[in-house]
């Protein structure tokens, strides 16, 4: 197989995956558009009444609320606690570097059914039955390893000596931290955050454990509405979710570049 | 001439002085907390009770999954579930994540869209849309029709197929984006080199650039095992009952029947799965060349 | 010296040549990168192009090594068409900048690389593994991962590397300007040595003009997809054929004027400071620069007479001293924004800054070019 042909056929196996990934997307985008209650496709016209009906979802806002609350809180902790984790390995100080980083990712190939039952069961041992910091703490769980993989290797990558520059230049290390390494770490918080929030945010077999009647995040929510009442709606909802992703997606282009996004996320 | 390698290395290690290493440790502690509370200390936990029988330590749980035809199959459904869905996404993700290496521009970023776009959509979500895409008078029957592969619609709704169909698809990304993260840091100067050494194109591509992939290969197949072999809502939703899996036998003792030593000796098995993979795939990421 | 300009402008060779290139021309885009470029290499000579960022060198190197294609023109290398050929079949060794060893091999393991897949015994193979890493002092390595050796190691091990496979010829992209300055010294010594003893015929890409004079048999100076000079170190550093040359290997002072006279190779020219007399065929009146290198250039007290006939003089102020140890380059105000650059031996007794000076050098050590106009 010459070079050419090799980089049609893979060019080809690409392309094919977007057709085969953004299939059941646009299938949803369109079965949104359903006049009937039907989660079917809009054969008959088209309506808007579900991207309304969202709206009035039962518990659909405390739940919308609920996980934005929950993403937005776990993925800021983990930015936090990922970049201070990240600048003891990258710096190289730290024995067992390297143990380390590999026990921070390895909550990402841990079954989230598993760890979900055992934070159940664990949260109950010592007391904690209320579900909004069950969750805030579990959230911080799943989001963590998203963080810590990407500001590893993106800390791997920076220049220590920009902050002693700084601090000669009359900087105290915290503000070093600031005014040199934040900027310069930039595209890797976008990065981060933007796995960790979306993984906090779709986020079922942990959730599910912890959520009670009263309590439930967004996920938790569309699986009922499937099992209960499977209209359209979810659909609508769905992509509107989509349409947001969408967007994040193009800001997060415009300021850092896709394909950085992919390239760091190793 | 210069220090051997090593005695470099060994003069940079004894270097560190303690005052870094505190200062090190300290910034480490917070993340070291969350792993030990919020992770290690729980599965040390849920492994512990799944040894726990009425009287004291017991085998008990393990032996109405293991010992038991019915819960045996869970466990292979499990695996079964796991493997093939790898099995797909390395065959479709790996040539496609060198498609996505080799794309530029509008057309790859195109392409990094199709990979993170479907991330937001919930796994339900498309689920549902799977059902809808493979049912009797769906998309893809009437294609098949079109193009005189069968000439009647295939039942695909609630079969294995279905089943697989839809793993891989929601699985996929998982695969090609860490192959693709490695491949792209492949130094282009590297295949160059091969051909200016007499090694024609194919050759180059197996010794140089397939060695190298590596790395992502097992990241990649190690989340998408470990992401599949757990899966709950894909075979719930595409197959309702026929297909049990531990996840769904998990899934019921806590949140149905409540039967925790049940449960927790399921999910000690699902950890137990887990932790070869991450140990796994620490081990073969390393020896392969990552860091 | 007695070799006339038109002999190394002719870039036929009366050996056969080991690699020759004949009207090789590349665009990128909308630019020319390479321009109908013709060289010719000896079997067994080590040749530098030379030139700055953005010259051509490396797409000329690339385009021999079959890395690229040209839009016109032909390579051939002993003798054979390899225009059309892809670069594993043309046999040629390449050293690169970075010197792309394979991370995941060890380094036997490179430098066996392009012997395996040849049919060649396991033994015969590791003979000549073991046979470059020697002629690189690399012996001792064989096991190594390539990751854990420094800068001077990983370039012996790329050199060994390509050398294992016996090519045809050598090429290496900027091989050398990732080492420190010492190891670079040292390893250009080395390198020409080692290459003299084996034979190889070799082309060097690179930007530093004294690793050309130290390195090649012959350098060829480019500029802007152009060979401008092709010659011997010796001859390019003192005949350069154009300005561009005699500003990009060595230093010297200029002076800008117009051609008032002219007789048999010289031109007298009419500068600001004063008639100057230099090698030239320019016509009366056209618009010329003066290049003179500062080593031929003496310097002695300030006195009155004015130059005569092969002798330039000129009388200035010392403006600035910069001590090299064994040398020292001497900054001389000539007046009327025109400045001179004298180079005398460190032990010779140097005057003070300020002083009044009197310059002379021979004619026959300034030549005139046409003026390209102000720097940009």
């Amino acid at each position: 197989m010459t070079g050419a042909a090799f980089r049609v056929f893979a060019m080809g196996a690409m392309l094919g995956a977007a057709v085969f990934l953004l299939a059941p997307l646009a299938i949803i985008a369109a079965a949104s558009f359903s006049p009937t209650p039907v989660f079917d496709l809009p054969v008959g016209g088209a309506s808007l009444r579900w991207y309304a009906a969202v709206g009035s979802l039962d518990g659909f806002w405390p739940a919308l609320t609920l996980s934005l609350e929950i993403a937005l809180l776990s993925t800021a902790v983990s930015l936090v606690l990922g970049t201070l984790a990240g600048i003891a390995i990258a710096r190289g100080a730290m024995p067992g570097a390297q143990s380390f980083a590999a026990a921070l990712t390895s909550p990402l190939m841990m079954p989230g059914l598993v760890l979900g039952i055992a934070l159940l069961q664990f949260f109950r041992s010592v007391g904690l039955t209320q579900a909004w910091p069950s969750l805030a703490l579990a959230h911080v769980v799943v989001t963590l390893p998203f963080v810590a993989r990407t500001m590893i290797a993106a800390l791997s990558r920076f220049d220590f000596t920009l902050l002693d520059a700084a601090r000669t230049l009359g900087s105290s290390f915290p503000a070093a931290l600031v005014r040199v390494m934040a900027p310069a770490l930039a595209p890797a918080y976008l990065t981060a955050g933007l796995f960790a929030f979306l993984a906090s945010m779709d986020n079922y077999p942990v959730s599910i454990f912890l959520t009670d009647a009263r309590t439930k995040t967004l996920p938790i929510k569309m699986l009922q509405y499937i099992e209960e009442s499977p209209d359209p709606s979810i659909a609508a909802l769905s992509t509107l979710i989509l349409l947001a992703t969408l967007a994040l997606l193009l800001v997060a282009d415009r300021a850092v570049g896709l394909h950085r996004l992919a390239g760091l996320a190793e | 001439m210069t220090m051997a390698p090593q005695t470099l290395a060994k003069a940079g290690e004894a270097a560190i002085p303690r005052r870094e290493r505190r200062a090190a440790l300290t910034l480490a502690l917070p993340a070291l907390i969350v792993l030990v509370f919020l992770y290690a200390l729980p599965l040390a936990r849920l492994l512990s009770l799944s040894f726990l029988g009425d009287a004291g330590f017991s085998l008990e749980a393990y032996g109405r999954i293991l010992g038991d035809a019915y819960g045996r199959s869970l466990v292979w459904n499990s695996l079964r579930l796991g493997l093939i869905t790898t099995a797909i996404t390395l065959v479709v993700g790996y040539p496609a994540a060198f498609g996505l290496a080799m794309s530029k521009g509008a057309l790859r970023s195109l392409f990094l869209a199709s990979l993170f776009l479907p991330l937001a959509a919930s796994v339900i979500a498309k689920a549902f849309a799977w059902t809808i895409l493979l049912r009797s008078h769906g998309a893809v029957n009437d294609a098949l029709l079109l193009l005189h592969i069968t000439d009647k619609p295939i039942r695909m709704i609630f079969t294995q197929t279905s089943l697989i169909v839809g793993a891989a698809n929601i699985f996929l990304p998982f695969m090609v984006l860490p192959i693709y993260a490695v491949v792209a840091q492949i130094d282009p100067r590297l295949t160059e080199a091969a051909a200016t050494l007499g090694a024609p194109p194919l050759s180059a591509f197996l010794r140089v650039v397939v060695p190298l992939s590596l790395p992502g290969v097992v990241a990649g197949v190690a989340l998408v095992f470990s992401l599949s072999v757990s899966a709950y809502v894909v075979p719930t939703l595409l197959m309702g009952e026929n297909y049990q899996t531990l996840a769904s036998a998990i899934a019921k003792a806590f949140l149905l029947v409540r039967d925790p030593a049940l449960g927790s000796a399921a999910g000690a098995i699902l950890m137990a799965i887990g932790l070869v993979v991450v140990v796994a795939s620490n081990r073969l990421g390393r020896a392969s060349g990552g860091r | 010296m007695g070799r006339s300009l038109e002999q190394d402008l002719t870039k036929v060779e009366i050996a056969p040549a080991h690699v020759a290139v004949t009207g090789l021309s590349k665009r990128f885009g909308a630019s020319t990168v390479l321009d109908s470029i013709d060289l010719a290499v000896a079997p067994g000579a080590l040749v530098t192009l030379l030139g700055p960022s953005g010259c051509g060198k490396t797409t000329l190197l690339r385009l021999i090594a079959g890395l690229a294609t040209p839009d016109r023109g032909k390579v051939s290398i002993a003798g054979v068409d390899v225009t059309r050929t892809p670069p594993h079949k043309r046999n040629v060794g390449v050293v690169f900048q970075n010197y792309a060893l394979f991370p995941h091999l060890s380094v036997a393991g490179n430098v066996g690389f392009g012997l395996k897949g040849r049919g060649l015994a396991k033994d015969v193979i590791a003979a000549k593994v073991a046979r470059a890493l020697d002629l690189v002092q690399m012996g001792l390595f064989r096991d190594r991962p390539v990751t854990a050796l420094s800068g001077g190691q990983q370039q012996r091990v790329a050199l060994a590397r390509a050398l294992a496979v016996e090519p045809n010829v050598l090429l290496f992209d900027e091989a050398l300007s990732a080492l420190d300055r010492n190891l670079r010294e040292t390893m250009q010594v080395e390198l020409r040595r080692l290459l003299k003893n084996l034979g190889v015929t070799a082309l060097f890409v690179t930007h530093d003009q004294d690793e050309a004079l130290t390195m090649s048999d012959r350098i060829a100076v480019m500029n802007a997809g152009r060979i401008e000079q092709y010659a011997d170190p010796q001859f390019v550093y003192a005949r350069p054929v154009t300005l561009f040359t005699m500003r990009f290997v060595g230093i010297c002072s200029e002076l800008r004027g117009e051609v008032d006279d002219r007789s048999e190779g010289r031109v007298r020219v009419d500068t600001a400071i004063g008639p100057i007399v230099a090698v030239g065929e320019h016509q009366i009146g056209a618009k010329v620069v003066v290049a003179t290198r500062p080593e031929h250039v003496a310097i002695g007290p300030a006195g009155s007479a004015p130059s005569v006939g092969e002798v330039n003089a000129v009388e200035g102020r010392i403006r600035q001293i910069i001590f090299h140890g064994s040398r020292a380059r001497i900054a001389v105000d000539l007046g009327d924004e025109a400045d001179f650059r004298v180079e005398v031996g460190g032990a010779s007794r140097i005057p003070a800054v300020g002083e009044a000076v009197r310059l002379t050098w021979p004619a026959a050590r300034s030549f005139a070019y046409p003026d390209p106009g102000p720097l940009p």
